[in-house]
């Protein structure tokens, strides 16, 4: 042992670094090649620009969802600014607060589990072992099923017209390009987690998708999950208000 | 210190460049977007699409609530009232969220046969994919929370159980709906080829009606925050 020591000692300094430096390149490489294994990788030239102009498309995408969300609160305050009459003003000003919440344009926070489902770990070019739309979606609703009250996918908030579709490996939610892992935020009652496990629905889900194909599901139960607000288009173009229904106060 | 030779300078300046390079490759592959990389041309020009359809629908709806905005600010710097538009913005909200009936031009889905609710979901979900801004199964309207579930033969939504051969309906673009729907290899043919005993016919229509949600939609256990 006391050899093996003296001539660990009297190897050169500069022969220990490039053998400390080679151990790390060695690391690096197998973390490289492991990064890009699991998932085909294109690497046509027609791909950079395409890159490039799907990242910009992305930055105005969440310039506009913050200005969008900056000007909802600007409209608020000068609504509950109105000069009408007092009780009128509080009256509607309460029924578009309890529109907007119900639509989801309001952050909500409250008690609720964030869920984390991930591809296989080694997933090889087994389809079935990446997360698709469907999972996400019978995620979804199994969660509203359970009770869930409000849900967001990686920070998309589900709102009425949220649609979660397949494109390549990712998935696309309210037509933002959302990537691998996924997160989905949920706030609810405190037993959501026991009410969906506790379902046939779910039990199928996890032993058809989950467990067979090494997908990763996991979860943590927080006192405090926040559901970003929907910050997209409610214009319609096609449906209006039924006039037969009840008039607006 | 011992002074290294040329050789040996070499050797740690080359493997020192090959970690530098490697480094920064893996810092950067894991600070971009992890999924872009891994698309095909034809994926990322599908991305490119749908991403730049819903910028221009962002950019609108920044356009109209700047418009709001500055209709606001005028009306205040005025002492004007602007009742009449809070109405019309309530109104509109409430029909969006599903709080209130709506009418408009539309599709009548007819779904007959053995058809489970992950199936009525996939349908659901290409009509909301088409655009549609509101749609009812039977007389529910389907809202955040409302899941068509159960086997064939024994679906229900809002408990409420569904005969077979029930009616979805849904307003939008009656050309676009029925287009996305019923185009080869579209949601209906896969769900039509996946069970031959389903039978799924669209009717464009002029006037569609869907009712308000019976839900509760806003949530008993969260509040709202910043």
């Amino acid at each position: 042992m006391t050899a093996v020591v003296d001539r660990l000692r009297a190897l050169p300094s500069w022969q220990v670094t490039l053998t400390g430096a080679l151990f790390v390149l060695g690391f690096l490489i197998a973390a490289q090649l492991s990064a890009e294994g699991p998932r085909i990788r294109y690497t046509t030239q027609e791909r950079a620009p395409l890159i490039e102009t799907a990242l910009g498309l992305q930055d105005q995408q969440d310039a506009l969802q913050a200005r969008i969300l900056q000007l909802r609160e600007e409209i608020v305050d000068l609504e509950g600014d109105e000069p009408g009459s007092e009780a009128l003003v509080r009256q509607l000003n309460a029924a578009l607060e309890h529109a907007r919440i119900a639509g989801g344009l309001v952050q909500m926070t409250g008690p609720g589990i964030v869920f984390r489902l991930e591809d296989a770990e080694n997933p090889g070019t087994e389809r079935d072992a990446l997360v698709t739309a469907r999972d996400i979606r019978t995620l979804v609703q199994e969660l509203w099923l359970a009770g869930a009250e409000a849900v967001s996918i990686n920070g998309e908030r589900v709102t009425t017209g949220t649609a979660v579709l397949d494109i390549g490996n990712a998935i696309l939610a309210n037509s933002a390009y959302l990537a691998p892992p996924y997160e989905v935020s949920v706030i609810g009652p405190d037993d959501l987690y026991e009410r969906m496990t506790g379902t046939v629905s779910f039990v199928e889900f996890v032993q058809s998708r989950i467990q067979p194909y090494g997908l990763r599901l996991s979860f943590a139960e927080l006192e405090a999950v926040t559901v970003p607000a929907y910050a997209g288009t409610i214009r319609s173009h096609y449906a209006r208000p039924d006039p037969s229904a009840s008039p607006v106060p | 210190m011992p002074v290294l030779r040329p050789r040996q300078r070499w050797s740690i300046t080359l493997v020192a460049a090959i970690l530098g390079v490697l480094v920064v490759a893996q810092l950067r592959s894991q600070a971009a977007n992890p999924g872009l990389s891994n698309l095909s041309a034809q994926e990322l020009t599908l991305v490119i699409t749908n991403v730049s359809t819903r910028n221009e629908g962002l950019r609108a709806e920044v356009a109209a609530l700047e418009r709001r905005v500055a209709s606001l600010t005028d009306a205040h710097d005025r002492g004007e009232s602007t009742l009449g538009e809070l109405r019309a913005d309530l109104a509109a909200l409430e029909a969006w969220a599903g709080l209130t009936p709506v009418i408009g031009q539309g599709i009548s889905i007819r779904v007959s046969g053995q058809i489970g609710g992950e199936g009525i979901e996939d349908l659901l979900n290409e009509l909301r994919n088409a655009g549609a801004e509101a749609i009812a199964v039977e007389d529910v309207r389907i809202v955040p929370g409302t899941v068509v579930y159960g086997e064939p033969g024994g679906l229900s939504v809002e408990n409420t159980p569904l005969a077979d051969g029930f009616e979805i309906r849904a307003i939008g673009s009656p050309q676009i709906l029925t287009g996305t729907l019923t185009r080869g290899g579209g949601v209906i043919a896969q769900l039509e080829a996946t069970s031959e005993a389903v039978t799924i016919s669209v009717t464009p229509l002029d006037a569609v009606s869907i009712p308000a949600s019976q839900r509760n939609l806003v949530p008993a256990h969260g509040t709202p925050s910043l």
